[in-house]
């Protein structure tokens, strides 16, 4: 997709999202989904961005998110540092373990990155719960209750009062996803494309797959480890359970919906995903049923999503006007 | 200017490339030639850092021996590839920006880009993916991209692979015109003997990784053995008669 549709649809997103509280704003439960839809965006578009641009098949994002969530509840738990400045420091350390990470997947193609990447999920569980978790204040298999609400400039943004902090997440989105456009639309996400389709090509005209993909590792990893401080600190308690599948299969779903490499596709399917989920609540058991029939209906119908939805319609159109009738 | 001393590859048992020395002179163009298998890709994946190898490769008096293909590429070492290699996802003009970009320029020049362009004639699909291309376009456009990225060398891999005559009459026309007009030197992989001997400054004839001769085409074409183990009786005396 070109820059201005990019452009013209993530305004869209923006202002509508900026105008939601002056409608919903007195419903909680409702600012709480949309807050949700936010964090859920910057992961997933984080998750396109190394998948979809650069073709790396990482499966450690909700590890990477986690790792960002436990690192800043326990630096400002444990260490009393200020939650703003305890979310920065869980988007570097999460950044650090991104690139640590990434170096062993840089030898390894496709499936196998999955497989490593996956393995740091899996590892995770364990090490959160275990002696080690408790050793370094994780709470163990309890998690870690009572972290301190995000404090700005004097300004204390509870989940009491989530209006607020709805605008305060609605900016960081809109930091982190114009950040993820220009990475796509620079000559960054150029060589990103271009080690995906071809390693051996994209070499020989001069591009370091060394340096791309580790920066492409780090730089989602750092946004995913500020997401999860910002989420842990909204939320107020953190536990394990996020390294279920359910919460790694909603990511997918994301993608799935949005379509992956067609950005911000990820973000509308965050936000469609996110919804759907809160409003298939009340039928308990059979909402991972329902899902899953729809990942299946989904892919099979519609591989590149909404956005290659959308793109189809359009530009068979405008193919049928250019091609010549014989 | 560009410097092979004793190089040998191993793949396991098998010896690919053994001990091979040559030199590449700057401006002229080097043919290497050789049954299948004889080693002349490997020996372009060692110069360009694809592979690790025995030896010593310089290139303008540095020694380039393991360092990283986009280093190489960088230094002004650029290649084609067999089997032709694209970028499925992006146009024609977006691949060859790619070269231009990320090569030994380092910058992206719209106008060096539209250049290459209309000397490899591939203004009429410059907006098509390069998937689309046909075989003759994606060599053309891999040719393209290396260009692009301001070479002083270009490494062509049998470019004229599955052409026809009209074909490499003009590949052959766009070779010369790239090494004389362009200032930039060529080693050439090819099968087609007749366009070695009127493209190539110098001609090398490997087997099992092995030199076998190396000089002045025109005599190593007459060379008996070259004859015996690589062009065969039948093209001695078709070349005779
Ligand atoms: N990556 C590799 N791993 C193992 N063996 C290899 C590898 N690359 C090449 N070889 C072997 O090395 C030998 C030389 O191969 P190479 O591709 O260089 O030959 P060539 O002269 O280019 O042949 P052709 O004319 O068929 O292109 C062959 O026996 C090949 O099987
Ligand atoms: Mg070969």
């Amino acid at each position: 997709m070109n820059w201005k549709n990019m452009a013209a649809i993530m305004a869209a997103i923006y202002g509508i999202m900026a105008m939601l509280p002056f409608f919903l704003g007195k419903t909680n439960f409702v600012m709480h989904i949309l807050i949700m839809c936010l964090i859920w965006a910057v992961v997933a578009s984080c998750w396109d961005l190394i998948m979809g641009f650069a073709g790396i098949f990482s499966f450690g994002q909700v590890a990477f998110f986690v790792i960002g969530a436990y690192a800043s509840a326990i630096v400002s738990n444990t260490y009393h540092v200020s939650p703003a400045g305890a979310i920065l420091l869980a988007g570097g350390f999460t950044a650090a373990v991104g690139i640590l990470v990434g170096l062993p997947c840089l030898r390894l193609k496709g499936a196998y990155v999955a497989l490593v990447t996956f393995a740091v999920h899996m590892t995770l569980e364990p090490l959160l719960k275990g002696d080690f978790g408790r050793a370094i204040g994780t709470g163990g298999s309890r998690g870690i209750m009572a972290i301190a609400p995000l404090k700005l400039f004097g300004v204390t943004f509870s989940s009491a009062d989530p209006v607020p902090f709805f605008y305060l997440t609605l900016i960081f989105f809109i930091i982190c996803t114009l950040i993820i456009l220009f990475v796509i639309k620079s000559y960054w996400g150029t060589a990103f494309v271009a080690l995906k389709d071809s390693e051996n090509l994209a070499a020989s005209l001069g591009i370091s797959a060394f340096k791309y993909k580790l920066t492409v590792f780090a730089l989602t990893s750092f946004i995913t480890g500020l997401a999860g401080g910002f989420y842990c600190h909204y939320v107020g308690m953190l536990s394990h359970r996020l390294l279920g599948v359910d919460l790694f299969v909603t990511l997918m779903v994301m993608l799935a919906i949005g379509g992956i490499g067609h950005y911000p596709g990820a973000i509308i399917g965050a936000f469609i995903t996110v919804t759907l989920n809160e409003l298939l609540a009340p039928l308990g058991t059979y909402r991972p049923l329902i899902i899953g029939i729809l990942i299946i209906l989904l892919v099979l119908l519609f591989p590149d999503g909404i956005i290659g939805l959308v793109q189809k319609v359009f530009t068979s159109k405008a193919d049928k006007a250019t091609k010549p009738v014989y | 200017m560009l410097k092979l001393k004793n190089v040998t590859k191993k793949f396991g048992e098998l010896i690919a490339v053994n001990n091979l020395s040559f030199q590449v002179e700057k401006g002229r163009i080097f043919g290497i030639a050789g049954p299948n298998g004889a080693g002349k890709s490997t020996v372009y994946n060692l110069i360009t850092g694809m592979y690790s190898c025995l030896g010593r490769i310089e290139f303008e008096g540095h020694d380039i021996t393991g360092a990283p293909p986009h280093k190489i590429a960088r230094l002004g070492i650029s290649r084609t590839f067999q089997i032709p290699h694209i970028f499925p996802s992006m146009s024609v003009e977006q691949s060859i920006g790619v070269g231009n970009r990320f090569g030994a320029g380092g910058r992206y020049e719209p106008g060096y880009v539209n250049n290459i362009i209309s000397i490899l004639n591939l203004e009429t699909v410059r907006h098509q993916g390069a998937g689309e291309l046909n075989l003759l376009g994606k060599k053309k456009l891999m040719m393209g991209a290396a260009l692009a990225t301001r070479p002083k060398i270009l490494l062509l891999d049998e470019p004229m692979a599955g052409s026809n005559t009209t074909e490499i009459m003009a590949l052959m026309e766009l070779i010369r015109k790239i090494n004389k007009d362009m200032g930039i030197s060529i080693i050439i992989i090819e099968h087609f003997m007749k366009v070695l001997t009127e493209l190539t400054d110098t001609l090398l004839i490997i087997e099992a990784g092995t030199e076998i001769c190396c000089g002045d085409p025109e005599k190593v074409t007459s060379n008996p053995i070259v004859i015996e183990t690589y062009l065969g009786e039948a093209y001695a005396q078709s070349n005779q008669s």
